[in-house]
């Protein structure tokens, strides 16, 4: 795991951006990361023609899925190109373009099913709620990378983090996206843990969420989402209304059974009991499909991936890096977890895509985006 | 604070990955444990949850029993309609919307504003849903639209069996259509435990509505695989999980053979043109009815379909109230047609017999009140025979004083069949009225008038009768007094031809009439249709001994000079009511049949209506009999039986004369009124010797 200096060539100078390769580079490259990203964009198209192939839904939804992953993969390729560091240098531009981004979702976005989460690019729609997620990543590796503390940060510390995560969770809020909002708080919490922050400061920040909860139950939360919150407590209170989603989902899960019902027969969802089935209940369609074995297998895989970018991170030797390795990686095991938590139950029904599954331009090329990151910083980790 | 080096915290970070991985293992537990409880624990209850929530059980209906008529002509059907259907998905994402409404507009003659305004109406349903433009297509119209389909994306042609009234408005009323069942019609439909749900089709009002039992078939059902909005799926290749004996198969309604005949319905209808009326034809020997016409009609069909508004309105509003049964459901006054009952009254009474004269002046006063003949300078003499023949109205006055009471005539009117319901079963049928004493007394807290019987013996007063119970009443005369049941439907029959039940004649009442009585009758019918200057001559049926009885009704009170004015002139709905009521042939009656022309002015008008039923009728009983050859022959053959006869007629008068001659002087004759009698019989027209002064 050296780095053979060669005569020939200029001395390296590691703050010194390179595009390109190195040839090291090229033969001890990390494939890990893009080979599960490829298994599971596989396994993701496979399932969404299952998804989409009911006659009454428009065709050719994953052809728009191929685009955008074939976008994502050019980005990929632009961003395996440069340093990571050099998105150290433009994070809080991007953090800000961002920003603007969601204000303009507000003002000139296009509202579907009662919320506004979406600016026209063309024929196109982008989320950029899905982008703010990385984005935060981004500015809290660097915050934290250049704000060093021993034994924990204090709430000077974490003044500019919180307010940095705050302003996109209120404009998320404001569209309303209960869920995305959802992920970056716990992917903010996540890092927190992780960085190690004053036991004060957790108990101070564990009460001030405890008594925030009611607060916001009563007065932030839509009637909707507040019925929401009521049926996942007991979905039978409303089977037919807003319970109906849970259970038929539940269904649709269970009736997956061992081995599954097989490919684009499952009833739940071709016949439409399953609203949504080939966006945030996409995982309902798999389990249904292809029954216990091929959720352990997706679960296995999803497993890996986490368990192969932790190891990226670990083995970094770059604090902006490791964060920000770690944050992308939270912002994929939170959306996995609660997505099929949802799906299967145990959480409450909040609009949270399943990574590489689910239909949706935004949330597969921000996948795509921690994959390219995570592999470029797996394979610059000789550099030092 | 010590300031640690990069390498010193990222050895600290890396402490902390223990905490990821743990947080990870459990949370990735979570989400296993969850799969094993809902796939392995609860898969098998979840699996049928599933499959109960794809099955559903699917209503088939069950085709109505079809109707024939006697000659297993088609009347009533469940025929394929073809209905233009939109789905507003497809025509919007076809981005051609209104390019295909224009072309749409042009194919079926409707405005485009008129397509987009049912689309606007429908557009809160899912719109893969598709939409009903325009229903029942002509043949035409399917052509047209098949042959444009490929530029109109959306429009589709579905096809439905509706059920269809094959004749159109021809029988409306008999037959009757089917509707909708309502939420008020439900408990009472379901009451004696059938399982009618809201939306079935129910027969509403003629044999539809009556034999709704036998023509209703037993509902099917099958499982079919729906989604979750209920849409049904074909694909029979998905591994069905409930058994396929689930499935009931539709058994359809009986169907019906009646006792009509299309041809003569069709011969009535011709008859009536656009007139207004009703006409029943019936067996004497049997009382199964063999047509029966209310005018005008509507197309039951477009009820059974949902009637639109404007037509309802139209039918509603029409002055000659097409939705009315005019055979059953109103009665009128009988007026000349009437006669008959007064005459066998009179006769079967002893109050006249047939050979009683009575004088006819033109009027008679009675009870200080004048009661003119229809003919002002009167008839002259006439007996019983020729007074039928001419209708003349001071004959039956006569006969009125001489009997009883009111009563006399009433009784017989009774025998006959009149003043009550006949029981045919169809809707809302009227008793019509045939006045007593007591009726008078309870009814109108009044003592009977004896002018009044004077009014009832010409079948005016408060007479009232329906066509059907006229028909009846003459085809009872035309057998000799006994009153079958009229009845319509000759069998019923499974869907496979075999006989479920068949009808069988019913005896209402059994009055015989003395031979004498029905002869004079009979001879007085005959001659007002087939006897120069008779009521009803120029419809007479050469060969086919058709006799029958002209009448005309006054629908309003006139005043005097009023009376004799031109009918023609007066106002349509003060003109008087023809009618007319006879049978064929004379000697063994085969049809009876009773007509009435709403405002037809006279008897003489309506005759053509009967005429045509019978002549239909009689050409298809007996088409050798009542060939046009055939009654030439007779014809020819009975004149040359006239010239033998009237030869030796004169041969005999010449004997007789020369007898009576050579006797005169020897001894006083009695041959005389012998002669007369005989030639009384022949003609009519010279008065019997001994005929009673009156």
């Amino acid at each position: 795991m050296s780095y053979t200096y060669s005569e020939s060539q200029p001395a390296l100078d590691p703050s010194q951006n390179r595009y390109g390769f190195y040839d090291e580079e090229l033969k001890k490259f990390n494939w890990n990361m893009l080979i599960l990203e490829f298994i599971l964009f596989g396994i993701g198209i496979w399932n969404l023609m299952s998804a989409t192939a009911v006659e009454d839904k428009s065709l050719g939804l994953f052809r728009n899925q191929l685009i955008w992953f074939g976008v994502g993969m050019i980005l990929t390729a632009i961003i395996l190109m440069i340093h990571y560091s050099f998105l150290s240098r433009v994070a809080y531009i991007v953090y800000f373009a961002n920003i603007l981004l969601l204000v303009a979702v507000l003002v000139v976005g296009k509202s579907s099913l009662g919320a506004r989460r979406w600016i026209g690019i063309g024929s196109f729609t982008i989320q950029p709620s899905e982008f703010m997620k990385v984005s935060m990543v981004l500015c809290l590796a660097k915050y934290f990378e250049s704000h060093r503390t021993v034994g924990g940060y204090g709430f000077k510390d974490l003044a500019l983090p919180t307010l940095l995560v705050g302003v996109p969770s209120f404009l998320i809020m404001l569209q309303p996206d209960l869920g995305t909002a959802m992920i970056v708080l716990l992917t903010f919490g996540t890092m927190m843990m992780f960085i190690k922050i004053k036991p004060k400061v957790l108990v101070t920040l564990a009460l001030i969420g405890l008594t925030a909860m009611p607060i916001a139950y009563k007065f932030a939360l839509k009637p909707y989402q507040k019925q929401r919150l009521v049926t996942f407590v007991d979905p039978m209170s409303d089977p037919k209304g807003t319970g109906y989603n849970s259970i038929q989902s539940m269904i649709a899960v269970g009736s997956g059974q061992l081995f599954g019902k097989g490919y684009k027969k499952g009833t739940q969802s071709q016949l439409n009991f399953l609203p949504e089935h080939h966006t945030d209940f996409i995982f309902s369609v798999f389990s249904e499909e292809h029954g216990f074995a091929g959720c352990v297998i997706l679960l296995f895989l999803y497993l890996i991936y986490l368990m192969n970018g932790l190891q990226v991170a670990f083995q970094s030797h770059d604090k902006f890096a490791l964060l920000l390795v770690v944050g992308l990686l939270s912002i994929t095991f939170w959306h996995v977890f609660v997505n099929m938590g949802m799906v299967m139950g145990i959480l409450p029904i909040v609009g949270v895509p399943l990574p590489f599954l689910s239909y949706g331009g935004s949330a597969l090329i921000t996948a795509t985006l921690g994959v390219a990151i995570i592999t470029n910083v797996a394979n610059k980790k000789f550099m030092f | 604070m010590a300031f640690l080096g990069q390498e010193e915290q990222i050895r600290e970070l890396q402490d902390r990955f223990r905490f990821l991985y743990a947080a990870l293992i459990v949370g990735i537990l979570i989400l296993f444990s969850r799969l094993v409880y809902l796939q392995i624990f609860n898969g098998e209850k979840m699996r049928q949850y599933s499959e109960e929530n794809r099955i559903k059980r699917v209503k088939m209906s069950a085709p109505r029993g079809m109707v024939f008529d006697r000659n297993r002509t088609l009347l009533l059907d469940n025929r394929p309609a073809f209905d233009l259907e939109m789905i507003p998905q497809y025509l919007k994402e076809s981005k051609k919307s209104k390019e295909t409404i224009i072309l749409l507009s042009r194919l079926i003659g409707l405005r485009e504003g008129a397509i987009a305004a049912i689309l606007e109406k429908m557009k809160n349903q899912p719109s893969f849903i598709p939409v009903k433009i325009k229903e029942d297509l002509s043949r035409e119209e399917v052509a047209l639209i098949e042959a444009w389909k490929i530029d109109m994306p959306g429009v589709q042609i579905q096809q439905e069996i509706k059920r269809t009234n094959i004749y159109g408005d021809v029988a409306a009323h008999l037959l009757g259509y089917i509707g909708e069942v309502s939420a008020t019609e439900l408990p009472i439909l379901n009451k004696n435990g059938s399982d009618y749900k809201l939306g079935d089709s129910v027969g509403k009002f003629g044999i539809e509505q009556k034999l709704e039992d036998v023509l209703r078939g037993e509902d099917g059902e099958k499982l079919v695989e729906v989604d979750a909005l209920g849409r049904i799926k074909f694909d029979k290749t998905r591994g069905r999980v409930l058994a396929a004996e689930m499935e009931k198969l539709a058994t359809p309604g009986k169907n019906l053979v009646l006792s009509i005949d299309q041809d003569l319905q069709l011969a009535a209808v011709k008859a009536f043109g656009d007139r207004a009326g009703a006409a029943v034809a019936i067996n004497p020997k049997t009382g199964e009815i063999l047509a029966m016409i209310s005018r005008p009609a509507f197309d039951p069909t477009s009820f059974s379909r949902g009637i639109p508004t404007t037509l309802w309105n139209q039918l509603v509003s029409n002055e000659n109230r097409p939705l009315h049964d005019k055979t059953i459901q109103d009665h009128y006054p009988p007026g000349s047609v009437f006669k008959i009952i007064t005459a066998i009254a009179g006769l079967e009474e002893g109050a006249i017999d047939d050979k009683t004269v009575f004088n006819c002046p033109g009027k008679i006063t009675f009870g200080g009140r004048t009661f003119h003949c229809w003919s002002q300078h009167g008839h002259g003499n006439l007996n019983v025979r020729e007074a039928i023949t001419k209708s003349c109205d001071v004959f039956f006055y006569k006969v009125a004083q001489r009997l009883k009471s009111v009563d006399d005539i009433a009784k017989w009117a009774f025998y006959l069949g009149l003043g009550r319901r006949t029981g045919i079963p169809l809707g809302r049928e009227v008793a019509g009225l045939i006045p007593t004493e007591e009726w008078k007394r309870k009814r109108l807290n009044q003592p009977w008038n004896p002018g009044e019987t004077l009014s009832v013996a010409i079948g005016q007063g408060y007479v009232l009768t329906t066509v059907l119970q006229l028909a009846n009443t003459y085809a009872s005369i035309a057998n000799g007094g006994t009153q079958y049941r009229p009845f319509f439907v000759k069998r019923i029959e499974s869907i496979d031809g075999q006989v479920i039940s068949e009808s069988k004649p019913e005896i209402l009442d059994q009055h015989r009439l003395k031979p004498a009585t029905s002869s004079a009758i009979r001879d007085g019918l005959f001659q007002v249709v087939n006897q120069q200057g008779g009521t009803g001559y120029r419809y007479r049926l050469p060969g086919m001994d058709f006799v029958g009885k002209t009448g005309t009704a006054q629908v309003i009170n006139l005043s005097k000079d009023r009376v004799f004015a031109k009918c023609e002139n007066m106002k349509y709905r003060e003109r008087h009511h023809g009618l007319f009521a006879g049978f064929a042939p004379a000697s063994d009656p085969e049809i009876a049949v009773a007509v009435i022309l709403e405002h037809g002015c006279h008897g003489t008008n309506a005759a053509p209506i009967a005429q045509a039923i019978v002549e239909t009728y009689l050409r298809k009983f007996d088409p050798v009999k009542y060939g046009a050859e055939a009654i030439a022959a007779r014809a020819a053959s009975e004149k040359e039986a006239q010239k033998t006869k009237w030869v030796a007629d004169q041969k005999v008068k010449a004997n007789a004369r020369a007898a009576a001659a050579a006797a005169a002087a020897a001894a006083p004759s009695e041959n005389g009124s012998t002669i007369d009698e005989d030639v009384n019989q022949e003609t009519s027209d010279v008065l019997p010797a001994g005929g009673n002064p009156e």
